[in-house]
């Protein structure tokens, strides 16, 4: 079984990625030292008065690794395993992911090391509050917008605008993304991640000529991601063979399969809020519970490492079935550089991290032009225009793989890097 | 019963215009009726017609994709609205609660980046698959709605497009399509809708975009005037868009065989005031009232002299002389002009009719039965040959071959409820006994939507009872002007099983002959006499007037007869009779 242990540093992989497409680019050396790092961090500490009465103090993170391009943009992340190193990694991907979808966005992530599982609202409430309290003089519209994260959801979003509103002294919806609806969010935002991978693996299966409707495909993950991507996928013919997700319980995650295609509704309703299905019942409804990493070698089409960072390794790589046609990468860098040359040497077509998930970013950019105009779009309207960025950004980045005869990765990096240290060289910033 | 699917067709590409393929689908479910009707077209254009046969002519399908009917299901499926549609709503509200809903996610960036490339006027097509299914056209029963997409703001023509293709939805549950799939023994929760978008055939003049002619052509027809037999067929144009022709409004018949023999007219004066006058086109101009759920909310009604000044009428017109009560040919002088299409059809400067005639008989080929077409052509700027003729739908005709023998002399037969030499149809009907009828005392064309707002529910009541009727009514059916004839869809009189037109000296109009629910009355079976009130038909209103009411009010009153009606009509005379059989003689 897979625990949720760290086994690697995603900044150094993130870092080594990036010098990979410096040296395609040929970048010079200042433009590799201003992208290599963050252009500003912040480590704080949180002070919190929990329900029993005591005082604890969490640490919380924000990292800008670049906004030459606009506002910095990126989620807040509650998770015990927290680290720096992590965030550091997050918010460059974020970088990459804005530049390559082409939003006029800039690249942050936050953090706080804590586990929400053990926390009630009203902690996790202060919580909130106390992470924007630390730096809200570098927040804000204009200069950084958090979103939602792993553990993190709209109602921790809400408690963070107000924060921010109560301090500045106004209203400022467009501070944030990933709002609850009523309170200046956007339809589509729920579906936007998960919908945006499927709509990859949409222009994918073309380039492979395969019919959706002819494969079958195994999901990590059973979050919002996961759930959207199976059910967009579900939606366009193909069979969902087995799903995994993390158990809170035992601390280990499950893979829960059925050969003839998992039933979505039927899994959502025997699942936490977490996405965390319930052992027994989907046994009861006939599914084969099996242990977590068992998602990976299962005899289908399409993976989608839908959950999070390290998933895919040196060590279970091989275990990937020959059957295998195309990865795409709903989690962030689910995928060790050691794994990936593993898959691009089998011939397995794989679709990015950071252009498989922009859907999220890219709607959050849309809820943000909603929210600083103070006008709604339909939800038609968001997912049409979300289809269309995804695409055509699908689309480049596999062009100029096949021009250049680069991997997916490679192609999708040197679009996002290269418009990044552009619009630095256009900045005189380098 | 799915008839074509999308492996007949090629996936959209999202290039419009610019794609390999002007001719795509949307979708893995079926395309519908209207769809299995263009890839005939598309077949018969590839097998049949070849290139440059008629020069200086482009005869093509305009560009368009379908949405098949797996999307139509993902609509309903995903925002429940099959509960919605068991409440049986007003259209209006059922409409309004399409426009609430959510089109499904993965047509959605189709539809963006199509209209992210196309600027020009969009028609969104309904394309039944029972229409399909039961090789029976449903022409008028669902709703079309052209969009100008003429919109800087893409956004904005997206959400004008998304409007529009909820609109056609919603039209699936329409009261009157409720009532018409009732007529066809299948139930309104088996029928799927796919949706055609496509080009309009057309130019712009100013804020108006419209064809300089459309038509319908059928290659038979029961009803014949002058030395035309019924497999002549019958040909009816307009100018500007086909709704003209669909709503019944004036426009202009004539037999392909016969393309230079006039309709019976009675002076050229009478020509001037019974041809068109007004004409439809898709409103380029200033964004008219929101409203999306109303077919017409981006059409307009212009006038002639509008055509005039859009430089439209040359080859379509002559012009009349009030001194010697004649016409002139094209538009030499100032004048009346008289939309007769004679430059076309008598003095042959663009070969219209050739077309016509080819397409009607390639048609029939491939179709191997009767076959009805629609189309919309543009000419050049100079008035010469059409440079685009737009092939917009084929569909097989249902002809009754049944020998039935009623001459002129049987006309005078005693004992006939009616009795004409203008009717259409063929095939004898002897199960009616029930007769809705709008009386003609006191009856005044300003009362004319209330009677068919009567009849409409008369309507619905017995075919809820299931028993078919004899309606008679005055002036042109479902004609849009109530000043011309009753306003009603043919939903609201579908289960009539035979239908009078008749005139009386205050509605004293040229009669349609049924132009309006031709192909539907075809379909069905449906007999449709003419009855002028100053002609030599019969009917005998003092018998109607004599026989028991089941309701009635003081504009429309429903008769039940004990004994059936014996209804008889021989298409090739074109005569037919109604009489009471025994229990109602007197």
């Amino acid at each position: 079984m897979v625990t949720a242990s760290k086994r690697f540093n995603s900044f150094e992989m993130a870092q080594a990625q990036f010098d990979h497409v410096a040296g395609i680019l040929d970048l010079d050396q200042a433009t590799r030292d201003l992208l290599r790092y963050p252009l500003r961090e912040y480590h704080f500490a949180i002070p919190v008065r929990m329900d029993d009465g005591t005082a604890r103090v969490f640490r919380g993170f924000r990292v800008q690794h670049n906004d030459a391009r606009g506002p910095c943009k990126g989620g807040v992340r509650f998770h015990p395993q927290e680290t720096a190193d992590t965030v550091r990694a997050l918010a460059m991907w974020m970088t990459w992911k804005c530049a390559v979808v082409d939003i006029p966005l800039g690249g942050g992530k936050g953090g706080v090391i804590c586990d929400p599982h053990n926390l009630s609202m009203r902690e996790q409430e202060q919580i909130c509050r106390g992470w924007v309290r630390q730096i809200v003089q570098d927040l804000g519209p204009q200069r950084d917008i958090p979103a939602p994260d792993i553990m993190t959801s709209g109602q921790h979003m809400v408690w963070m605008l107000d924060e921010f509103e109560t301090i500045r002294g106004g209203r400022y919806p467009g501070f944030i993304t990933g709002k609850p609806v009523h309170l200046g969010g956007s339809l589509g935002r729920a579906e936007a991640t998960g919908f945006g991978v499927v709509f990859t693996v949409r222009e994918a299966l073309k380039e492979l000529g395969l019919r959706a409707a002819d494969t079958t495909a195994s999901v990590q993950g059973f979050g919002n991601v996961a759930q959207n991507a199976i059910k967009l996928y579900q939606q366009i013919g193909g069979t969902v063979a087995c799903v995994s997700c993390w158990d809170q319980a035992d601390q280990v995650s499950y893979a829960f399969r059925k050969k003839d295609g998992v039933n979505l509704d039927a899994l959502l309703g025997i699942a936490d809020r977490f996405g965390g299905i319930d052992k027994q019942k989907a046994r009861d409804l006939g599914y084969d519970v099996l242990p977590g990493e068992a998602w990976l070698e299962q005899e289908v089409d399409i993976l989608m490492p839908n959950a999070i960072e390290h998933q895919i390794t040196a060590d279970n790589v091989r275990k990937i079935s020959p059957r295998v046609r195309l990865i795409a990468e709903g989690a962030n860098g689910p995928t060790t550089p050691e794994a990936d040359a593993v898959i691009r040497e089998g011939g397995v077509f794989l679709i990015p991290d950071f252009l498989a998930n922009a859907g999220g970013v890219t709607c959050s950019y849309f809820e943000q032009v909603q929210s600083n105009a103070n006008y709604f779009w339909e939800k038609d309207e968001v997912l049409g225009k979300l289809d269309l960025k995804m695409t055509s950004a699908y689309v480049a980045v596999s062009e100029l793989a096949r021009k250049r005869k680069l991997s997916m990765r490679d192609a999708a990096y040197v679009i996002g890097v290269s418009r990044v240290a552009q619009a630095c060289r256009d900045r005189r910033w380098v | 019963m799915n008839g074509p699917t999308v492996p007949d067709l090629p996936p959209f590409d999202r290039r419009f215009f610019g794609g390999h393929e002007r001719f795509t689908r949307i979708g893995q479910g079926a395309v519908g009726g209207k769809g299995a009707g263009l890839l005939r077209i598309h077949q018969l254009l590839l097998s049949h017609l070849e290139p440059g046969a008629f020069p200086g002519c482009a005869i093509e399908i305009p560009t368009l994709t379908v949405v098949a009917t797996d999307m139509f299901d993902a609509f309903m499926e995903r925002n429940r609205l099959y509960d919605v549609v068991g409440e049986e709503l007003p259209d209006d509200r059922l409409a309004n609660a399409f426009q609430q809903a959510d089109l499904p996610a993965e047509l959605l960036g189709d539809l963006r980046a199509l209209v992210g490339q196309v600027h020009q006027p969009l028609a969104v097509r309904s394309s039944s698959l029972l229409e399909d299914a039961l090789y029976r056209p449903f022409a008028g029963v669902y709703a079309t709605k052209m969009i100008p997409n003429n919109q800087p703001d893409p956004d904005v023509r997206f959400r004008r497009l998304v409007e529009a293709v909820k609109f056609v939805y919603a039209s699936t549950f329409f009261a009157s399509a409720r009532n018409y799939v009732r007529m066809t023994e299948h139930r309104i929760e088996e029928e799927k809708m796919a949706v055609l978008i496509q080009e309009v055939v057309g130019r712009r003049h100013g804020d108006r975009f419209y064809p300089d002619v459309s038509g319908v052509a059928r290659s038979y027809n029961f009803y014949r005037f002058g030395h035309a037999r019924p497999e002549d067929g019958v040909a009816i144009l307009a100018l500007g868009l086909g709704k003209t022709i669909v709503d019944g409004s004036l426009s202009w018949s004539y037999s392909p065989a016969w393309p230079r023999a006039a309709p019976p007219f009675a002076s050229a004066r009478d020509m001037l005031h019974q041809t068109q006058t007004e004409f439809w086109a898709v409103n380029m101009g200033k964004p008219p009232a929101y409203d999306p759920i109303r077919e017409t909310e981006y059409l307009l009604r212009a006038g002639l002299q509008d055509a005039e000044h859009d430089g439209t009428l040359q080859p379509l017109v002559s012009t009349y002389e009030p001194g010697s009560d004649r016409l002139s040919p094209c538009m030499a002088r100032p004048g009346p002009r008289v939309v007769n299409f004679a430059p076309l059809l008598v003095h042959d400067v663009a070969p219209l009719n050739a077309v016509v005639r080819r397409l009607l008989a390639d048609g029939e080929q491939v179709l191997g039965d009767k076959v009805e077409i629609e189309f919309a052509a543009t000419f050049s700027g100079d008035g010469a040959f059409p440079t685009r003729f737009g092939f917009l739908q084929v569909r097989p005709l249902v002809v009754s071959h049944e020998l039935v023998a009623v001459e002129s002399a049987d006309l005078r037969a005693e004992g006939l409820v009616l009795a004409s030499r203008n009717v259409m149809g063929n095939g004898v009907v002897d199960g009616l006994r029930d007769i809705v009828y709008a009386r003609p005392e006191g009856f005044e064309p300003r009362l004319s939507r209330r009677v068919g707002a009567e009849i409409a529910a008369r309507n619905d009541a017995l075919l809820a009872e299931g028993r078919p009727y004899l309606l008679i009514g005055f002036g042109r059916w479902g004609s849009t002007d109530p000043s011309l004839g009753i306003p009603v869809v043919w939903g609201q009189i579908c289960g009539a099983k035979a239908i009078v037109e008749a005139t009386l000296p205050a509605m004293n109009v040229d009669l349609s002959q049924g132009s309006h629910f031709f192909h539907n009355m075809s379909s069905f079976q449906v007999s449709y006499f003419c009855v002028r009130h100053d002609g030599d038909e019969r009917l005998d209103w003092a018998w109607l007037a004599r026989q028991p009411a089941a309701t009635e009010t003081d504009l429309v009153r429903h008769v039940r007869l004990d004994a059936p009606l014996l209804v008889k009509v021989d298409g090739r005379t074109g005569c037919g009779v109604v009489r009471a059989t025994a229990a109602q003689g007197d």
